[in-house]
């Protein structure tokens, strides 16, 4: 998932506007599960969200906003479970797997029909997934790299063989690049089936307005029978934060995507509406580049981990709503270790590694920042100030997101702000590139911090070929422990998806990934 | 004559525009800033990065790009979106009437919130009305445009009901409505500064030698406002308004972002963050021949107004 660079500006707004309208109201709500009675049908769902859909064709897209989108119209063969934890059958009701590990047979659900009426086969689960990785410069063919060849023995199964034994593979199938398309666009051309695609999901296409909305309605002939309850569901592009609040507000829409951490207390206590926080997997840090002097030096690394004041960060940046980071991997996620060793603070620990290190009486260094980007810059200043103690003497560096990018990709910084998540429910994607440095994993350079652990990366390897769970849990437990041990980056937080919402919506649930299923979600009038 | 000189202005339009898009790409590709991996963000590997930059163009010395870009213009061809991977010409023409619409709202809103408020100081020079509009003016200096655009759709849209809360509507009439408060926001911000020009230009021609004439054969104080002051003084407001048009379309930029308009103000900003390098030069390019047709019809209005004036 990539980060939206617009939605980080219009973050600048003020937020005197909204707290002028917050009427005096109910007690704070908080994450709310629904006991409203039985699912209503019918019904317009309009959510604001705070940036563009850029494409729905699913193997070209990385933004959220695309990618949440996409996955309300195409479904893929397993899907994640609502905790991000596990996955659950999907297009495909179960699969077997060779005793060599190579050949994944899997079954297709019977009676899953598009939403033009034709019904699912493997000749579409084909044609689809070998999409994902048909052009070099699609975003997602990494995922499906180790796939050798796709057989149809039958209209109902799918033989997917591997090159090598890969265990990450059901949780690959899942990703939202490997959602199911009709074979041969349905007849249209390309260009034509993705002015208006549908898929096998709970909602079509009717119509698209870049830049401001994307009007989805229901699909007759979805398989969840009863399903979904809402006629339609329209995705509006509003990226500023003041005005989705207000929009909740006056009734436009019903769903107010991100609204900032400071205005969630205010929401709370508005009148008919009520904010929903969800676990995601989302974990922010601040990166070290160890082809810079002296962040080579482990002890340099662990110092400024040490001086990091999480808790203070949390209250000033997310308004209380997160908690301090201990892992690479967020607890949202299979494999996360609790008791990962990530740092913590301890400023009298943090003098002692600087003593011990190779530049005991401090030195100067720079922080790169995304300006405008509000997060950062609030962070910036704080992580100057707790660095000073230490004889860190930290110059900021404000470039514009973009630039911050790049500049981080080339390895031009010292130190910098960035993050992670997962789009997979396995933690292969995620450590594969943040944690295996050189030329293993995806060649990002340990997410282009230059970390070179062989041990981790044989570790990493050899988590892919096992295919016991218990197994591959240790091996990521060591890996969390050594990563968090040698300081690779210093963990911030763990932030959660923050939603505000009409009262009137009711089983809307965003899982660890950010996805949606609004299959499930109904109005009340 | 005048079509001759319409004519020999619109063929300067293009020396105009291929300057500004020299301009424009020098700049968008000089800035640090790689657009194939911001598009692929924390999964930026190294063979998809290439292969981007293959695909775009990118792996090209920058003359030779601009070759390339030169050589799309000339056939029609404005390229593709990098982002949207749809063509930028096709952007262009869903966003355009929007922000035309919307400056459209913004010049007509301006000359009817200033022509009564420059009227009535002018009337009266250091008297009441005028001290008054003159404060009025200065705060409206001061008030950055979109929190009197936020300000507005809580009062008007949000507690009164009369406007949607943001948003461009899914009809022509949802369009028009929607843009009377974006409209307003952005006439409000350049209201005060046409005030104080009309001001002034009414106070001169009211004292002139013709209306002190015209007052001494019995002429009545309305009717010479009207009839001297206002026509003399909208001479002044068009060249004010059409020479400020690029100050009016950069403030549509904060306003489509705050009313959600899909204008193509908004499409500029991100585009240039993202680096969308085919969008940013089409936009340019477009936003050029606007400034330049707006000045064109600024200097025939001109003409057409003030029978003294002769062009060319």
């Amino acid at each position: 998932m990539k980060r939206t660079l617009t939605s980080a500006l219009a973050a600048g707004a003020l937020s005197v506007a909204v707290a002028a309208c917050g009427s005096s109201g109910t007690s704070p709500s908080t994450s709310s599960t629904s006991t409203a009675g039985a699912p209503q049908r019918g019904g317009t769902l309009i959510f604001a969200r705070s940036a563009d859909i850029l494409s729905l064709d699913p193997t070209q897209i990385t933004d959220n906003e695309s990618i949440w989108a996409s996955e309300n119209i195409f479904e893929p063969l397993f899907a994640s479970a609502p905790n991000g934890k596990t996955l659950v059958p999907w297009l495909a009701t179960s699969y077997t797997l060779s005793p060599n590990h190579l050949v994944w047979t899997f079954h297709l659900r019977h009676g899953v029909r598009f939403a033009t009426g034709a019904p699912l086969t493997s000749a579409d689960v084909k044609f689809s997934i070998e999409r994902v990785s048909a052009k070099a410069t699609n975003p997602f063919a990494f995922i499906d790299a180790a796939i050798k060849s796709i057989t149809t023995p039958d209209k109902y199964t799918v033989v997917i063989t591997t090159k090598y034994p890969w265990a990450p593979l059901l949780a690959d199938v899942a990703l939202f690049a490997n959602g199911i398309l009709p074979a041969n666009y349905g007849g249209e051309s390309e260009a034509q089936f993705f002015a208006h695609p549908y898929g096998t999901g709970p909602f079509r296409v009717q119509q698209w307005v870049k830049g401001s909305q994307l009007v989805l309605v229901r699909n007759p002939y979805y398989w969840q029978k009863g399903k979904p309850y809402l006629s339609k569901v329209i995705f509006t592009d509003v990226p500023n934060d003041n005005t989705r609040s207000l929009q909740l507000q006056g009734g436009q829409a019903q769903i107010d995507e991100f609204p900032p951490f400071s205005a969630i207390s205010q929401l709370q206590h508005t009148s008919g509406i009520k904010v929903d926080i969800f676990p995601s997997s989302r974990t922010d840090f601040l990166e070290f580049n160890e082809a810079h002097k002296p962040f080579q030096d482990v002890h340099v690394r662990r110092a400024i981990s040490y001086a990091l004041n999480r808790k203070a960060m949390i209250q000033a940046v997310l308004f209380g709503h997160g908690t301090p980071a201990n892992s690479i991997i967020s607890p949202a996620l299979w494999g996360y270790d609790p008791s990962s060793p990530g740092i913590q603070y301890n400023l009298a620990a943090a003098k002692r590694e600087m003593a011990q290190s190779s530049v005991p009486h401090g030195f100067s260094t720079t922080l790169l920042v995304g300006s405008g980007v509000t997060n950062e810059e609030s962070l910036a200043q704080i992580i100057q100030a707790e660095l000073k103690p230490l004889g860190i003497k930290v110059t900021l560096r404000p470039v514009d997101p973009n630039t911050e990018y790049t500049e981080i990709q080339n390895g031009q910084y010292d130190m910098a702000f960035n993050y992670d998540t997962t789009d997979i429910i396995d933690p292969d994607e995620l450590i594969s590139f943040s944690a295996m440095g050189g030329t293993t994993g995806q060649k990002t350079r340990a997410l282009f911090t230059n970390y070179n652990n062989p041990q981790v990366d044989r570790w990493a390897e050899q988590a892919e070929r096992t295919f016991s769970l218990s197994a591959r849990k240790a091996l990521y437990d060591k890996i969390q422990t050594q990563v968090a041990n040698d300081a690779v980056m210093g963990y911030l937080y763990y932030s959660p998806f923050v939603y505000a919402v009409s009262t009137k919506v009711h089983g809307f649930t965003v899982y660890p990934t950010g996805n949606y299923h609004l299959e499930n979600v109904w109005l009340s009038h | 004559m005048l079509l001759r000189y319409i004519a020999r202005r619109l063929v300067l339009v293009v020396p105009v525009a291929l300057g500004v898009t020299l301009l424009a790409f020098f700049s968008i590709h000089l800035v640090p800033g790689d657009p194939a991996r911001t598009f692929l963000g924390d999964r930026a590997t190294p063979q998809t990065v290439a292969a981007l930059h293959r695909a775009w163009g990118l792996d090209h010395p920058i003359p030779v790009q601009y070759w390339l870009f030169m050589d799309r213009l000339f056939h029609g061809n404005l390229g593709q979106s990098l982002y949207y991977q749809s063509s930028v010409a096709g952007l262009i023409i869903s966003r355009l009437p929007v922000t035309l619409l919307l400056l459209a709202y913004a010049a007509a809103g301006a000359v009817l919130i200033s022509v009564p408020l420059a009227l009535a100081a002018a009337r009266r020079p250091d008297g009441i009305a005028d001290q008054a509009v003159r404060a009025v003016g200065i705060v409206g200096i001061g008030m950055p445009s979109f929190w009197v655009g936020t300000i507005l759709i809580i009062v008007l849209a949000l507690h009164a009901g009369l406007f949607p809360v943001a948003g461009y509507g899914s009809s022509l009439p949802g369009h028009l409505w929607s843009l009377v408060l974006p409209g307003l926001t952005v006439a409000i911000s350049i209201a005060p500064m046409l005030v104080r020009s009309l001001r002034t230009a009414m106070i001169d021609a009211l004292n002139s030698d013709y209306v002190a004439f015209a007052r001494a054969k019995g002429a009545g104080g309305t009717a010479v406002l009207l009839r001297y002051g206002l026509r003399n003084a909208s001479i002044s407001a068009v060249s004010i308004l059409g020479i400020n048009i690029g100050f009016l379309v950069g403030g549509t930029l904060v306003i489509e972002n705050v009313f959600a308009l899909p204008g193509l103000g908004s499409l500029m900003v991100q585009s240039v963050l993202d680096r969308d390098f085919p969008v940013v030069q089409g936009i340019t390019l477009i936003f050029a021949v606007i400034v330049v047709l707006v000045y064109l019809l600024t200097d025939v209005a001109y003409a057409l107004l003030d029978p003294r004036v002769r062009l060319g």
